[in-house]
C-alpha cells in the first residue's frame, strides 16, 4: 500500500573537498547539457499536449456535429419510404370520381387518410416540394423532360409529374418536372 | 497535422474518405450523400454545377453536361476509345491542338483534367467541411490499366483543384489496402474483382515483401467496359415492363415517370433480393388507359432475377480467364480474392466467383467504398499520420470494486482508453462502520466473486456515524503503462489509503475472451444476481429505517403499531438470509405499509419542528449527485 509521502532528496556525504573540484567542473557542464536536453524534452512534450488536446477539441467538435446530424436527418430512410405512400393516396384522389355517391364514403376516407399522413410528415419537418410555375432549380428538382411552350417562361417548370420533398431543409427527394424549353442559344447547337 | 485525404475519382462516382484518429471515415458531401456522381454540368448563367445536381438538370442542359470524362482523360482524340465515345455522348469531343481529346462547351475547349478537376474540388470542400481545417494533399487512384498520360492527367486535376496529389494508385491497390492484406504477413497474390455500376475490372497484383516494405506489383488486368449494375436493373426494367404490357397491352417506356418509378423500383428490388427469397414490386397508378388507372403488382423471387441476368455474370468470366493467363498464374496460386463494387453484394456473383476461385471472396468492407478507404489509409501512412498517432491501449476488461451484496460496481468500463482516471463517492453499510474494504476486481460479471480479484485494502478510523453518511471517495487511475493505482480517501477526515496494482497481476489474452465470452452466456444468471441483491439491500435498509423510526418515536407508537412493525421486520429478516426474490420483496412491501402510518406521524411532526427552524437530515446520501445511493460498503468487522 501506497501513501502519499515526502521523498527526501538523497545526498551523497561530501567527499574530500580539494580532490572533487575537477570533477564538479566537469559535472557541471555535463549537468547543463543534461538541462538542456531536459528543457527541449519537456518543450517537445509540452507540444505534443497542446496538440493532443487541440485534436481532442475537434474531435469533440466534429462528434457534437455529427451527433446533431444525425438527430436532424434520424429519420432520412424512413421519410423516404413513406413518400411512395404519400403519392399514392395523392394519385387515389386525382383519379377518384367525386360525381360517383357510392364511393363518396371511400373518397372521403381516403381524402382523411391522406391529411393525417401529411400532417404527420409536416410535424417531423418533411415539407413537400411543388415548384409548378417556378424557375427549374436543379438542386431540388429533377428535369425528366423538356419541352417547347411559347407561353411560358423559358426554363420554368411546366409540369411537376411528381413532388419533391426535403427533410429539416435538406433535400429527400427530388420533384420530378417537365421543364419548358429557353430560347435557343447564340451558340450554335450542331453536334 | 495536416491530412491527406484519399479521393476514388470513379467513372460515374466519387468518394472522399480520410483517416481520422485510428479508422477510416467516408465523408458525406453537402447534400448528405457519400458518393457524388462525376458529373459537371455548365449552364447559361456560367454557374458550374457538380455532382447531383449536375445530374438532375443534364435533360435541359445534354450538350453542356460532362459525365464520364474518365473515358478521355489523358487520351488521345484519335483514340479507339475516345471515337466510340463520340457517337455515344451528346456533348461535343473535340481535338485539342497537341491532338489530345477536348471537349466543347458553349464554344469554349476545355482538358478533361479541367472538368475532373471540378468533381476533385467538391470532394475537396466535403473534407474541409468535415474538418474544420484546409486540405491541401490527396492520393487518387486510378484503374490499373491507366498509361503514364492518364495517370499524369489525373494528376493535373488535382492540381487544378488546388490539391498536391502526393501519389496515384491504382484502384485494385486500394481496395487490397483497404481490405488490410498488406498487414498479412508473406508474399501474396490477389485477384480483385471490381463489379461497379458502369464498368467491370478484373486485376490480378502481387503484393511482396521488399526489404520491410510491401510492394504491389500489378501482373494482369482485363475486363468489360460495358458491364455493371446499371446492366442489371436495365434487364429487370425490361422484364417488369414487358410483363406489364403481357397483362394490360400497355408499353410503359413511353411514360417518363412509368420509366422512372419502374427503374427505382428495379433497383430497389434487385437490392432486397439479394438478403431475401422472394420480394414484390408494387406500384400503384403506375399508369391509366379509358378504363381507370393501372397498378403493377408483381411478385419477383431470387431464382426468377438469376435466370434473368445470369448470362451477364458469366460474361464477366471469360476476362478472369484472360487476367490470370496474361499474369501466368493458375487459380491455386491466388491467395485472396477481394470484391469491390456494389453490384458484388448479389449472391449469383459471390457464388459464381467462389466457384471459379475454389474459394470465398473476401467482402467485408463495403465494396462501393473500398477504394476511396484504401486512398485514404495510403494518405495516412504518406502523412505520417500512422507513425505520429500514439497507438493507445484500451483496458481489456471492465475494473471496480465489491459494494454490499458481493456486487461487482464497476468504476473504469472495458475498451476505455488510457491513461485514465474515474473517481465515485461511495459510503458504509452499518452504522459506525469506522472501516471499509476496498476489493478490486477485474472483470465482466456482476457478482464480484465470479471475477477476477486485483487486491484489497482498507480504509480505516472512519468517524463513527449512522450509515451512509460518511464519503468515501474511490479513485482508479491508470497510467500508460497499464499500472493501476487504486485509492480511497475518507472526504470528513483526509485519511488516505491506495493501492498499485501492475499489468501482470491481470488476466491474460485468452482469459479475457473467455471472461468476455462467460459475460455473454450468463448475462440472465447476473442479472437475477443483481436483482437479488438490490432486493436484499434495499430490504436491510428498510430494515434499518424502520428500527430508527421506531425508536425514535419512543411513546408516541402505538402497542399496535409497534408489535405490526416489529412482526414484519422479523419476516423480512428471516428470508432475506434466502434466495427467494419475490419473497424478500413481498417482505419489504408488508415492512413498508406496516411502518408507514407511523412515518406519516414522525415527518408530520418533523416538518413542523423545520418550519420553526430545524435542520434537514441526510446531508450525506441525498445532496451529492455522485453519491449512489444504493451502494454502501460492505462491512468487514476486522480489517484484514
Amino acid at each position: 500500500m501506497t501513501e502519499q509521502q515526502n521523498n527526501p532528496v538523497e545526498t551523497e556525504n561530501p567527499a574530500a573537498p580539494e580532490d572533487q573540484t575537477a570533477e564538479t567542473v566537469v559535472d557541471i557542464a555535463s549537468l547543463q547539457a543534461e538541462i538542456e536536453q531536459l528543457q527541449q524534452q519537456l518543450a517537445d512534450a509540452k507540444d505534443q499536449t497542446l496538440r493532443t488536446a487541440a485534436e481532442a477539441q475537434n474531435v469533440r467538435r466534429r462528434a457534437e456535429k455529427d451527433v446533431e446530424s444525425a438527430h436532424k436527418y434520424a429519420l432520412e430512410k424512413f421519410a423516404s419510404s413513406v413518400l411512395s405512400v404519400a403519392d399514392n393516396l395523392e394519385r387515389t384522389l386525382e383519379v377518384a370520381d367525386r360525381s360517383n355517391e357510392a364511393l363518396k364514403p371511400l373518397t372521403e376516407g381516403v381524402e382523411l387518410t391522406s391529411k393525417t399522413l401529411f400532417d404527420a410528415l409536416t410535424r417531423f419537418h418533411v415539407e413537400q416540394v411543388d415548384p409548378l410555375g417556378a424557375p427549374f432549380d436543379p438542386a431540388f428538382h429533377e428535369a425528366v423532360a423538356m419541352v417547347e411552350n411559347p407561353a411560358a417562361e423559358p426554363n420554368t417548370v411546366l409540369q411537376v409529374m411528381q413532388k419533391g420533398y426535403t427533410l429539416n431543409g435538406r433535400l429527400l427527394r427530388a420533384a420530378m418536372v417537365v421543364v419548358a424549353k429557353g430560347t435557343p442559344k447564340k451558340i450554335d447547337e450542331n453536334a | 497535422m495536416a491530412k491527406i485525404i484519399g479521393i476514388d475519382l470513379g467513372t460515374t462516382n466519387s468518394c472522399v474518405a480520410i483517416l481520422d484518429g485510428d479508422k477510416v471515415k467516408v465523408l458525406e458531401n453537402a447534400e448528405g450523400a457519400r458518393t457524388t456522381p462525376s458529373i459537371v454540368a455548365y449552364t447559361d448563367s456560367d454557374e458550374i454545377l457538380v455532382g447531383q445536381s449536375a445530374k438532375r438538370q443534364a435533360v435541359t442542359n445534354p450538350k453542356n453536361t460532362l459525365y464520364a470524362v474518365k473515358r478521355l482523360i489523358g487520351r488521345r482524340f484519335g483514340d479507339d476509345v475516345v471515337q466510340k465515345d463520340i457517337e455515344m455522348v451528346p456533348y461535343k469531343i473535340v481535338k485539342a491542338d497537341n491532338g489530345d481529346a477536348w471537349v466543347e462547351v458553349s464554344g469554349r475547349k476545355m482538358a478533361p483534367p479541367q472538368i475532373s478537376a471540378e468533381v476533385l474540388k467538391k470532394m475537396k470542400k466535403t473534407a474541409e467541411d468535415y474538418l474544420g481545417e484546409e486540405i491541401k494533399e490527396a492520393v487518387i487512384t486510378v484503374p490499373a490499366y491507366f498509361n503514364d498520360s492518364q495517370r499524369q492527367a489525373t494528376k493535373d486535376a488535382g492540381r487544378i483543384a488546388g490539391l498536391d496529389v502526393k501519389r496515384i494508385i491504382n484502384e485494385p491497390t486500394a481496395a487490397a489496402l483497404a481490405y488490410g492484406i498488406d498487414k498479412e504477413g508473406g508474399d501474396r497474390v490477389i485477384a480483385v474483382y471490381d463489379l461497379g455500376g458502369g464498368t467491370f475490372d478484373i486485376s490480378i497484383i502481387e503484393i511482396a515483401d521488399v526489404d520491410g516494405e510491401k510492394q504491389f506489383e500489378v501482373l494482369s488486368t482485363n475486363g468489360d467496359t460495358f458491364l455493371g449494375g446499371e446492366d442489371f436493373d436495365m434487364i429487370l426494367i425490361n422484364y417488369l415492363a414487358d410483363e406489364f404490357k403481357k397483362d394490360t397491352g400497355i408499353d410503359l417506356k413511353g411514360d417518363p415517370l412509368a420509366v422512372q418509378r419502374l427503374k427505382e423500383a428495379a433497383e430497389k428490388s434487385k437490392i432486397e433480393l439479394s438478403s431475401s427469397q422472394q420480394t414484390e414490386v408494387n406500384l400503384p397508378y403506375i399508369t391509366a388507359d379509358a378504363s381507370g388507372p393501372k397498378h403493377m403488382v408483381v411478385k419477383l423471387t431470387r431464382a426468377k432475377l438469376e435466370a434473368l441476368v445470369e448470362h451477364l455474370v458469366d460474361r464477366s468470366m471469360e476476362p478472369l480467364r484472360m487476367a490470370l493467363k496474361d499474369a501466368g498464374k493458375s487459380v491455386k496460386e491466388i491467395d485472396e480474392i477481394i470484391l469491390v463494387g456494389g453490384q458484388t453484394r448479389m449472391p449469383m456473383v459471390q457464388k459464381k466467383v467462389a466457384d471459379f476461385f475454389g474459394k470465398e471472396a473476401r467482402k467485408d468492407v463495403n465494396p462501393d467504398e473500398a477504394v476511396a478507404v484504401g486512398a485514404a489509409i495510403q494518405g495516412a501512412v504518406l502523412g505520417g499520420d500512422v507513425k505520429d498517432v500514439l497507438l493507445l491501449d484500451v483496458t481489456p476488461l471492465t475494473l471496480g470494486i465489491e459494494t454490499m451484496g458481493g456486487v461487482a460496481t464497476p468504476l473504469i468500463d472495458k475498451n476505455t482508453t488510457i491513461p485514465t482516471k474515474k473517481s465515485q463517492v461511495f459510503s458504509t453499510a452499518d452504522d459506525n462502520q469506522t472501516a471499509v474494504t476496498i476489493h478490486v476486481v477485474q472483470g465482466e460479471r456482476k457478482q464480484a466473486a465470479q471475477n477476477k480479484s486485483l487486491g484489497r485494502f482498507d480504509l480505516a478510523d472512519i468517524p463513527p456515524s449512522p450509515r451512509g453518511l460518511p464519503q468515501i471517495e474511490v479513485t482508479f487511475d491508470i497510467d500508460a503503462n497499464g499500472i493501476l493505482n487504486v485509492s480511497a480517501k475518507d472526504k470528513a477526515t483526509n485519511k488516505q489509503q491506495s493501492i498499485r496494482i501492475t499489468a501482470s497481476s491481470g488476466l491474460s489474452e485468452d482469459e479475457i475472451k473467455k471472461m468476455v465470452r462467460d459475460a455473454e452466456a450468463n448475462a440472465e444468471t447476473d442479472k437475477k444476481f443483481v436483482e437479488l441483491a438490490q432486493a436484499r439491500n434495499t430490504a436491510e435498509g428498510l430494515v434499518h429505517a424502520s428500527q430508527k423510526t421506531l425508536l425514535e418515536a419512543g411513546d408516541k407508537v402505538t402497542a399496535d403499531e409497534r408489535s405490526a412493525i416489529e412482526a414484519a421486520i422479523k419476516q423480512v429478516e428471516e428470508v432475506v438470509k434466502g434466495e427467494d426474490q419475490a419473497a424478500i420483496e413481498a417482505a419489504t412491501q408488508k415492512l413498508t405499509e406496516a411502518s408507514s402510518g407511523l412515518a406519516q406521524k414522525m415527518y408530520a411532526e418533523a416538518q413542523a419542528k423545520s418550519q420553526a427552524g430545524g435542520e434537514s437530515q441526510n446531508t450525506g446520501t441525498n445532496n451529492k449527485d455522485d453519491v449512489v445511493d444504493a451502494e454502501f460498503e460492505e462491512v468487514k468487522d476486522e480489517p484484514k
